[in-house]
């Protein structure tokens, strides 16, 4: 009752360049799904075949184990939620909620008493006379929610829902939504740009490039065991540190950009010697060097105090690396900072075809934690 | 304040153009409406004399109410057949079939046609015995339906008035093809998605913010109506029609005050009676458009 499969899915506008290429994807029902992924990359246009609002050029789309390649839009028994909301400007938040509802021949008393319960849910009761212009952008989108949940079809699709709001909103409706989505058990497909929104809200997210998948699994994964240098760099913020490394003539060091040199460790080992080698280290790992444990020292090019947290930019080569250090260091730009860099801790990456060789190893150690 | 005050000044130029060039001859044109005078010559001044006429002396009010009521009927007309389909032709093309320039060209080109040619052709398309309509009914059995289009008292009217809605249409397509494309392409998903039926897509998302485009189209065709002079002209004649049934306020007007076919003579005072009665049936409308414009913005705030 939800669950939606896509099977080689493909679309082009001008049967030459594909805009979404032999797309295989299975969403489980109840799954919070998030597609994600840059400008262009073909998300809204994914859902928007799931919609059946896009024609589907080639490939086949199940709902429920059921083709519907072919059915119109209200057959597929979903609801959809889009960015700019989609109200309907001169009728009430009631009658905007309810409109669905009409159009679907639902008899009066069954509107009413979902709507009472809907308005009630979404906090929505008072502002039910108002007409969408009279609400602030936060309302408006809890209104487009309620149309969602009033139709109770097991699949919601949402495009980019939050994009138009401020941080703070953007943050509270997060949660909200989440929680909306576990309460009524719905499968909900979301796209956004945004990577804190994939991470924090889905069950499982699938990296869309370019209208092709790089990677789907479930946010952690894909934090912690990039599948190539496109996911690495898109999930994670500071943005995961990346240089071009090779071995140095006697193959017992590792040296980044021409200037960070790492000792040649047990964990290096099955990394070929002959290929193009990309490393990536996440901002948090590396660490404050103690009297002990410095490696490295770094010049610090440009220091922000978040209050919870220090991020500071050192110049590696031609590249910019980010450290984040929990709490407030007193760190002065141009000052030559003691860093710890554990080579356990670097992912290491074909640099032609961007494939992930080996992900930072102490993550199979620090699996997530359960308690 | 002040500032404001200054502003003003910048308003002068143009107030003097349009004074000197629209106001001065609208009032001196009134002004004439209270004398007595044939064109050349002496003017005397009669008072309210030739409204009077106007209003209640045989034939003058005959004629007079004639040409009100035709000028109405003409609107009433125009408003069916050029701005409804105009309605139904912006909907089909941009709910219905792709726009293409083609369809785009081909209903806006008659608007871009000379007024006395369109006369002219159509007077003769619809000739009665030489005529392509008639001819074309008779051809694919319909002979039956065959009129004298411009002669009958009955149809006279209406058929002139198809004409200008004919030439029209184009124009009022565009400005309702504007105004449903500026709605948000999201609203129509949406409703696709709730399956609402066309009758409900029309009614709750297309309709209401079409009214402004509505009450544009309605008030230009009012006063391109009531300013009709030169298709009636081109088709029948400065008698408007036969037994006057095409007679409108335009055609009323010319007659009177340049004399008419018929040799009567020029009344120039009367002529500028019946603009002046025309101007006011004019401004009467526009500012009941304005009042119920104003009327409705202040409602939405």
């Amino acid at each position: 009752m939800g669950q939606i499969d896509l099977i080689d899915i493909s679309k082009s506008y001008d049967k030459q360049k594909n805009v979404l290429d032999e797309i295989n994807l299975s969403i489980e029902e109840g799954e919070f799904f998030v597609l994600v992924g840059p400008s262009g990359s073909g998300k809204s246009t994914l859902l928007r075949m799931i919609a059946g609002l896009e024609d589907i050029t080639s490939g086949t789309l199940k709902i429920s184990d059921k083709i519907v390649n072919h059915l119109p839009p209200k057959d597929r028994n979903l609801s959809m939620v889009f960015q700019n909301y989609a109200l309907y400007p001169h009728l009430s938040v009631e009658q905007n909620i309810l409109f669905g509802l009409g159009a679907k021949k639902v008899n009066k008393k069954e509107q009413q008493k979902r709507l009472a319960e809907t308005a009630e849910m979404m906090g929505l009761s008072e502002l039910l006379n108002r007409k969408p212009k009279e609400l602030s952008g936060g309302q408006k989108q809890r209104v487009a929610l309620a149309r969602s949940v009033v139709s109770e079809a097991p699949l919601c699709l949402m495009d980019e829902p939050l994009s138009n709001l401020d941080a703070k909103l953007r943050a509270q409706m997060r949660i909200e939504i989440r929680r909306l989505q576990k309460r009524l058990g719905l499968t909900m497909v979301y796209v956004t740009h945004d990577q804190v929104e994939a991470m924090t809200m889905g069950d499982r997210i699938m990296v869309l490039n370019d209208g092709k998948i790089q990677q789907v699994g479930k946010p952690i994964t894909l934090y912690n065991e990039p599948e190539n240098l496109f996911v690495a760099s898109f999930i994670g913020s500071p943005k995961m540190n990346m240089g071009k490394a090779v071995y140095s003539m006697n193959q017992n060091q590792l040296v980044i950009e021409d200037t960070l040199r790492i000792a040649q460790g047990p964990d290096m080992d099955d990394i070929p010697g002959n290929i193009d080698l990309t490393v990536g280290i996440r901002a948090e790992h590396l660490l404050p060097g103690t009297a002990e444990n410095t490696t490295h020292h770094l010049e610090a090019v440009n220091v922000e105090q978040l209050g919870n947290e220090t991020l500071i930019a050192f110049d590696v080569g031609s590249t910019l690396w980010m450290a984040k250090w929990l709490g407030q260091w007193d760190v002065q730009v141009g000052e030559m900072v003691p860093v710890h860099i554990d080579s356990g801790n670097f992912c290491f990456f074909d640099s032609n075809t961007g494939l992930l060789i080996k992900s930072a190893n102490f993550v199979k150690e620090q699996e997530v934690v359960s308690i | 304040m002040k500032f404001r005050k200054k502003l003003l000044w910048f308003i002068v130029p143009a107030f003097l153009i349009y004074s000197g060039f629209m106001l001065i001859p609208l009032i001196l044109s009134m002004r004439v409406s209270f004398y007595e005078f044939s064109g050349i010559g002496d003017m005397a001044f009669i008072g309210f004399d030739n409204f009077y006429r106007l209003l209640f002396e045989a034939p003058y009010n005959e004629r007079f109410f004639n040409a009100v009521g035709n000028t109405f009927e003409f609107f009433a007309y125009t408003m069916v057949f050029q701005n409804v389909t105009a309605l139904l032709l912006a909907l089909a093309l941009t709910r219905g079939l792709k726009m293409t320039g083609f369809f785009r060209t081909v209903i806006f080109i008659p608007v871009t046609l000379s007024l006395l040619m369109i006369g002219f052709v159509w007077s003769i398309m619809l000739n009665p015995n030489i005529g392509v309509l008639n001819e074309i009914l008779s051809a694919i059995g319909l002979e039956n339906w065959t009129r004298a289009w411009l002669g009958s008292e009955s149809l006279a009217l209406p058929t002139v008035a198809l004409v200008n809605a004919w030439q029209y249409t184009g124009l009022m397509v565009m400005l309702f093809v504007a105004g449903i494309q500026s709605i948000p392409e999201e609203q129509f998903e949406s409703a696709k998605i709730d399956g609402a039926n066309a009758w409900s897509v029309f009614k709750d998302i297309i309709l209401p913010p079409l009214v402004p485009v509505i009450g544009i189209v309605t008030i230009m065709t009012y006063m391109g109506v009531f300013n009709q002079f030169d298709l009636v002209y081109a088709m029948v004649g400065s008698t408007g029609g036969p037994n006057y049934a095409v007679d409108v306020l335009g055609t009323f007007f010319y007659r009177t005050a340049f004399g008419g076919a018929g040799g009567q003579m020029p009344q120039m005072g009367l002529g500028a009676t019946i603009a002046t009665m025309t101007f006011l049936f004019i401004a009467f409308a526009i500012g009941a458009f304005l009042y119920l414009s104003h009327v409705r913005k202040k409602g939405e705030n």
